[in-house]
Formats: C-alpha cells, sequence, structure tokens
C-alpha cells in the first residue's frame, strides 16, 4: 500500500510538470509554425508587389 | 412592446406550424428516445418513480437543442434575418419573441411526451398538473433563453447542428438538476417537500439573470 | 525587447519550481494521515488558483472587448482561457490520483469534482466556438457575449451543485478560515508554488498571446496577397 502512494505521487506531480510543460512545447511549436507561414506570405506578398 | 415581441413569437409559430419541420423531427427524436430508454433499462415501477425527473428531462433536452437549433438557421433562407434586424424592432424584442415561440413549441412537445411517458411506463403522471406545468415552464424557459441565444451565436457557422448542444448542454446544468428533483418528485404525486423549494428558487433564479444577459446582448449577437 | 522579458519570466519560474519540488519531496515531512501522496495538494490548490485568475481574467477581457471592441482583449481572452483550461486539467487530474489513493476511486461525483468537470466543459465549449467562426469581428463580439454567459453558469452551477451533494474535504488554508488544520510549513509551501505557477501561466499566456498577433498578420496577410492575385 505505502509502495503505492509512493508512486501515485510521483504520477501526479510528473503528470502536472508534464501537462504544463507539454502544453508551452505545443506553444513553442505553434509559435514556430505561424512564423514560417508569415515570412512565406511576406515573401509572397513581395514579389506580387515586385511584379506589375 | 409586448406587442411586438407577440407579433415575433406569432410569425415564428406560424411558419413553424406551416412546415411542421422542426416539430415533427423533434416529437419522433423524443417518442425513440423515450421508447430506447425502457429498452435499455427495462425499469420496474418502483425503478420507473426514482428516475422519472432524469428520464424525461434528457428527452426534453435531446428534444430541445433540435427545435432550438432551427429558430436562426430557418431565417438563413432569402436573407430573412438580415430584413428582420432591419426592420424597426428592437434586438431585444426581436429575441424574446424568438424564446416565446421556441418555449411554446418545447412545452407543447413536453405535454405530448408526458402521456406517452405515462403509458409507456405506467404512470399516472397528471396527479399534480399545476405545479408539474409550473416546473415545465420555467425549466423550459432557462433552457430556451440560453438555446436562442446559442442558436443565435451559431447561424452562421458551418458546425451549427454540432455547436449548440455542446455550448448548451453543460450551461444548462443546474436547470436539468432543478428540473429533474421536482420532476421526479411531482410525477410521483407527492408533494414538494420544504427543502425542495430551493430548486423552484434556483430555476427562478437562472430565468431572471440569463433572461437580463439575453436582453443585454441581444444587439451584439443579432447584429454584427 | 518582449521575447526577453518572456525568457526571463520562464528561467524565472522554471527556477522556483525545481526548487518548490526539492523542498517539496525531500524537506517536508510526509503527512501522518495521508502518507507522500499529499504532496499532490501543492500542484492541485495553485493549479486551481490559476486557472481561476485565468478564467477572470478572461471574464474581463471579454467585458472590454464588447465595450471598446478591441481585439488586443479580446486576444487576452482566449490566451487567458486556454491558459485557464491547461492549469484546470493539472488541478482535475492530479485530484484524480490523490483520490485514488485516499477515496480508493478515481471519480465520485461530488459537488466540487463535478462542478469542476463542468467549468471545464463549459470553457472547452467557448474554445471551439472561437474556432469556428471566421471572420474576426464576429468571432471577438460573439466568443466574448459567450464568455460572460459561461462565467454566469460557471457561478450558478456552483451553488447548484453545492446543494446537490459534497465530499470533497473542506478549506484547508488559513485565509479561508481554517486556522490550524494545516502545518504553517506546508500552507506556506502551497503559496509558493501558487507562484512558481503563476509565473509559468504569465509565460504561457504571453506566449498564447503572441500567437494571436503573428495569426492576426499572417490572415492579413492573406488577404492581401488574395486580394493582388
Amino acid at each position: 500500500m505505502e509502495e503505492r502512494n509512493i508512486a501515485f505521487m510521483f504520477y501526479a506531480l510528473a503528470i502536472a510538470w508534464g501537462l504544463l510543460f507539454g502544453y508551452l512545447a505545443t506553444l513553442a511549436a505553434r509559435q514556430r509554425r505561424l512564423q514560417r507561414e508569415l515570412d512565406n506570405l511576406r515573401k509572397i506578398v513581395q514579389s506580387q508587389q515586385e511584379a506589375p | 412592446m409586448v406587442r411586438e415581441i407577440l407579433v415575433v413569437a406569432s410569425k415564428d409559430l406560424r411558419t413553424e406550424l406551416r412546415t411542421k419541420e422542426s416539430i415533427n423531427a423533434s416529437l419522433s427524436f423524443a417518442l425513440t428516445v423515450l421508447l430506447l430508454f425502457s429498452f435499455a433499462f427495462d425499469p420496474t415501477a418502483e425503478q420507473v418513480r426514482q428516475i422519472s425527473g432524469g428520464l424525461l428531462w434528457l428527452v426534453f433536452a435531446f428534444a430541445g437543442a433540435l427545435v432550438l437549433n432551427r429558430s436562426f438557421a430557418r431565417e438563413r433562407d432569402n436573407d430573412c434575418l438580415e430584413a428582420l434586424v432591419a426592420s424597426p424592432l428592437p434586438a431585444w424584442a426581436l429575441f424574446l419573441g424568438k424564446c416565446l415561440a421556441n418555449l411554446v413549441l418545447l412545452v407543447a412537445i413536453e405535454l405530448v411526451c408526458l402521456p406517452v411517458f405515462g403509458v409507456f411506463y405506467n404512470v399516472n403522471w397528471a396527479r399534480r398538473p399545476l405545479p408539474l406545468l409550473a416546473v415545465l415552464v420555467l425549466a423550459t424557459w432557462g433552457m430556451t433563453v440560453l438555446g436562442t441565444t446559442f442558436s443565435a451565436l451559431t447561424v452562421n457557422l458551418r458546425l451549427r447542428e454540432l455547436m449548440l448542444p455542446v455550448l448548451l448542454y453543460p450551461m444548462i446544468i443546474p436547470v436539468l438538476i432543478a428540473a429533474i428533483e421536482l420532476t421526479t418528485t411531482l410525477v410521483a404525486g407527492e408533494p414538494l417537500q420544504a427543502e425542495q423549494w430551493v430548486w423552484v428558487r434556483l430555476l427562478v433564479a437562472f430565468d431572471i439573470i440569463f433572461t437580463s444577459l439575453a436582453v443585454a446582448f441581444a444587439e451584439t449577437v443579432l447584429i454584427s | 525587447m518582449r521575447q526577453k522579458w518572456i525568457y526571463v519570466l520562464l528561467g524565472l519560474a522554471a527556477v522556483l519550481l525545481i526548487r518548490n519540488l526539492y523542498v517539496i519531496l525531500y524537506v517536508l515531512p510526509d503527512e501522518k494521515e495521508q502518507g507522500p501522496i499529499y504532496r499532490v495538494i501543492f500542484f492541485h490548490l495553485p493549479a486551481f488558483f490559476t486557472a481561476g485568475l485565468c478564467y477572470m481574467a478572461a471574464l474581463l477581457a471579454s467585458l472590454h472587448t464588447l465595450l471598446r471592441q478591441s481585439s488586443r482583449a479580446d486576444a487576452l481572452a482566449v490566451a487567458a482561457t486556454e491558459v485557464g483550461l491547461a492549469f484546470a486539467a493539472v488541478n482535475l487530474i492530479t485530484g484524480m490520483i490523490w483520490a485514488r489513493i485516499i477515496w480508493g476511486i478515481w471519480w465520485t461525483w461530488d459537488a466540487r469534482l463535478t462542478w469542476a468537470l463542468i467549468c471545464w466543459l463549459i470553457y472547452a465549449g467557448y474554445l471551439m466556438l472561437r474556432h469556428a467562426i471566421e471572420d474576426p469581428t464576429q468571432r471577438a463580439r460573439h466568443s466574448a457575449v459567450l464568455n460572460v454567459f459561461a462565467f454566469a453558469a460557471v457561478i450558478i452551477t456552483w451553488k447548484a451543485i453545492e446543494w446537490w451533494r459534497t465530499q470533497h474535504p473542506g478549506p484547508v488554508l488559513s485565509i479561508r478560515g481554517a486556522r490550524g488544520a494545516m502545518d504553517p510549513a506546508m500552507e506556506s509551501m502551497i503559496y509558493q508554488n501558487w507562484l512558481a505557477l503563476l509565473l509559468l501561466g504569465a509565460v504561457l499566456v504571453a506566449l498564447r498571446l503572441d500567437q494571436e498577433r503573428v495569426q492576426r498578420e499572417v490572415e492579413a496577410l492573406r488577404r492581401q496577397a488574395h486580394a493582388k492575385a
């Protein structure tokens, strides 16, 4: 019983950390993807402006 | 003002009675669910007495979403919504009129479901008709006010049939809890206990709070 | 400049979280009835407070959106709600693991548990509605209205479910009038970890806000590109 008590404590703390930092990681990934998309679009708009 | 609300409500009811599109779908759906419940649980008389409120209100909530979905979706054809918004009616009168029409439709469906429930499950449900009707109206109004607002919020979305239940059901849980508690007692033919009045107060408070919020935001929701 | 501040805050939050974890695991003793599992409370309660603050921030931002038609307030509303949902998930899951040991079950339809779950569903619905609306102005106004409704529903649901049933342990913090219910060192640790989670929450909200800004820029550029093409 005592062992399970300790094990579950570790699971709980790990999930708390994992969830928050996992969310942080998805935010960072989304940010990179958006930035890439933004750069691409800037290039497209720029090339459109250069063309007559 | 009352006249304007009634004009919108009677317009909605008339269109609904001519096409019967949401009433038919909603009624047959409600009856099917009532039937399915008896297969799923095959309850004894005592069990029916305990679960009657829950069973009825789940049916009403499912059937309600179908009616509420159509409330604004109906106005999409021929840009009727734009015409309504452009008319000299204030937005909140338009909104309350639609709520009233939905209330009448839903209570009518509930009043058809109750005898069917009584026959299928061998329950003499009409022993306290007036308090039961009051509970039906109070709880259905709460569901209607939120549902009509969300129907307006989701009317232009591609996924509106899916969005409405997702938004509506979690928010009407207080109404459903109160209505289930009260309906179970009243359908069993017992008088309300003193401690059950708290649920009546909850229903009234819910109705007042969300009616005022909905009226306050009617213009924001409808005109944009 | 803003980026740099975010990194500084993130570093601070990480250092504090690691230091707190050390104190929680090695300095504080086991609780005499619950054993080691009680340590879950150092995340369970602060996560709940942080989520609550996020929802309140989202409400204020939504009201501001409605009154001033500000798109920045709208961005704050969605950022705060999403971060709030993350913390609420931490709160729910740590609570379930604690319950498995102490109550012997993962879940019970107790007042606070039920309420926390309903709140989660309500705010998840808010994010889904936002996702479904394409026009930015309409999205801002409609989701702001929904947010106000959501907050009112959360308050009423709390009352309704309290009348319905209660099994969850009562307040343990001294500011809630439960003086002496908890060891002062443990209680202070709850606040310290709350500070850490709040810092982390601020970082998350700031990152999410940045995303909304970039997203808007992307949408504007896309319209521009389409108009030209």
